[in-house]
């Protein structure tokens, strides 16, 4: 239940995250003041920065408590095992998972903290804001970041088409006219969110933005 | 037909087990598994050997005692039916079948291919009573129930108790069938007063039995040899939240008499 609730917390930040990136679309003027209205809340920024620091940690946590409880349950394992109904998805959480703090620790590393590509960190744009814009463009027209980051959003469309409709399921919403709805809503979802991330990476790397 | 079986034999629960190849000739396409298991026992017996142990009762479906993993699914290939009712046509002649006990830390092996489901037992009866009144049988009817309801009700509880989710399920879960116990009960006049306590104390059940949790991947439904949807887990989930949200107020423990001691 909790690994769910945490899941889905993130799922809600996830969306919001590529909605607010997709402004690169509108221009640095847009991207840059968005950023910069972010920041100029510094209370609010900083909360919500460690309300998602802190639900990843426990989201982690009872994954791990969890994973652990569930490989006591079975101490001897089959000689042969086959699945019948379990997708890749759902088989694959735990790497999945594993794959996308990784990509987060470095993804956070790279654009927010600025310590991976330190040229870009403070570089102001002509109206003296941040310049994320040029920062974004800048990364990916490297074919190593756009590979990695292609790589994080394949993880994470993964993740994502098992956690949410599981989570779903998890916290008991179920109504027998609407289940295949509520099935189909979860990869739906995951795939708007990479479609749109994925959409930034490319514009950028094929030079429709620059 | 002719078969090659490799069979788990294990002496007893302490035991270390192992698959032992046996050959199964001179089988005809229309036996039962179990018939065909009968076979290579009586040809164990007459070569004086320990014959392989399995659970076995009714033989048509209904009473959930056969058990067995073969070729790495609960019942076997097909689909809604228990082992008992799986016939030899089904697999090619000449094939390799792998045969194993379900394989859960609450499901200890007694013996080759028995294992003891008892831990279900004590789910249920962690779940207590209903409310029924005592004396002469209640007249039909006298309680409406919505066709709906008792349909849904139905579904649940064509549950045979069988273990074949908890078999099935990566983390050896039981939620399947809690789900249609509670959501069998939950559903109808008669087991709604004890709702809220019976949904928690069978899932804390559920814990001390060393059941692992849900993951959602739905292999109990597609091994169900009733079919029971996965839609009772998402029923249960709701019921769990509503025994903790809305009777949080109530008293966790009954005071009745009746009521299991645990």
């Amino acid at each position: 239940m909790g690994l769910a609730m945490t899941g889905l917390g993130l799922v809600v930040f996830v969306v919001f995250h590529m909605l607010g990136n997709l402004q690169l679309f509108e221009g640095p003027h847009a991207l840059n003041g968005y950023a910069a209205f972010l920041r100029d809340m510094p209370i609010a920024l900083w909360a919500a920065r460690i309300g998602l620091l802190s639900m990843a940690a426990l989201h982690i946590g009872l994954a791990l408590q969890l994973s652990m409880r569930n490989r006591r349950a079975r101490p001897v394992e089959y000689t042969i095992h086959r699945y019948r109904h379990a997708s890749i998805a759902s088989r694959t959480m735990a790497i999945s998972g594993m794959a996308l703090l990784l990509f987060v620790g470095f993804h956070l590393l790279h654009l927010t903290a600025g310590v991976i590509d330190p040229g870009f960190a403070d570089r102001r744009d002509p109206e003296g804001y941040r310049d994320v814009y040029g920062k974004v463009v800048h990364a990916f027209q490297n074919p190593f970041m756009v590979v990695l980051y292609l790589a994080g959003q394949l993880g994470l469309g993964l993740h994502l088409s098992h956690a949410i409709a599981s989570s779903v399921q998890t916290m008991g919403f179920e109504h027998a006219a609407l289940n295949r709805l509520l099935k189909a809503f979860g990869p739906v979802i995951g795939l708007i969110v990479v479609l749109g991330n994925v959409a930034i990476i490319l514009a950028v790397f094929l030079g429709i933005v620059r | 037909m002719k078969f090659t079986l490799n069979i788990w034999r294990q002496n007893g629960p302490d035991e270390r087990g192992r698959l032992i190849t046996y050959e199964a000739p001179d089988v005809s396409p229309g036996m039962s598994f179990l018939e065909m298991l009968d076979g290579v026992n009586q040809r164990l017996l007459g070569n004086g050997e320990e014959p392989v142990a399995f659970e076995q009762d009714c033989r048509e479906g209904i009473c959930g005692s056969c058990s067995l993993v073969i070729n790495g699914i609960p019942h076997g290939p097909d689909q809604g039916i228990t082992t008992c009712q799986l016939y030899m046509r089904r697999f090619s002649d000449g094939a390799s079948i792998t045969i194993e006990p379900w394989r859960a830390k609450a499901f200890p092996i007694l013996k080759d291919l028995v294992v003891d489901r008892s831990a279900l037992d004590r789910i249920m009866q962690a779940g207590g009573y209903i409310s029924v009144n005592t004396g002469g049988a209640v007249d039909g009817n006298v309680i409406l129930i919505g066709k709906d309801q008792a349909e849904t009700a139905m579904d649940a509880a064509s549950c045979i108790g069988c273990g074949a989710c908890v078999a099935a399920c990566k983390n050896a879960s039981a939620m399947l069938y809690v789900a249609a116990k509670v959501s069998h009960l939950a559903t109808l006049p008669q087991g709604r007063p004890e709702r809220a306590r019976r949904v928690s104390a069978m899932l804390e059940a559920m814990d001390r039995e060393g059941f692992g949790s849900c993951g959602n991947q739905y292999e109990c439904e597609a091994v169900c040899p009733k079919n029971i949807s996965t839609r009772f887990i998402a029923n249960l989930n709701h019921e769990y939240l509503r025994a903790g949200i809305v009777e949080s107020g109530l008293p966790s423990e009954p005071e009745s008499p009746h009521a299991e001691s645990s």
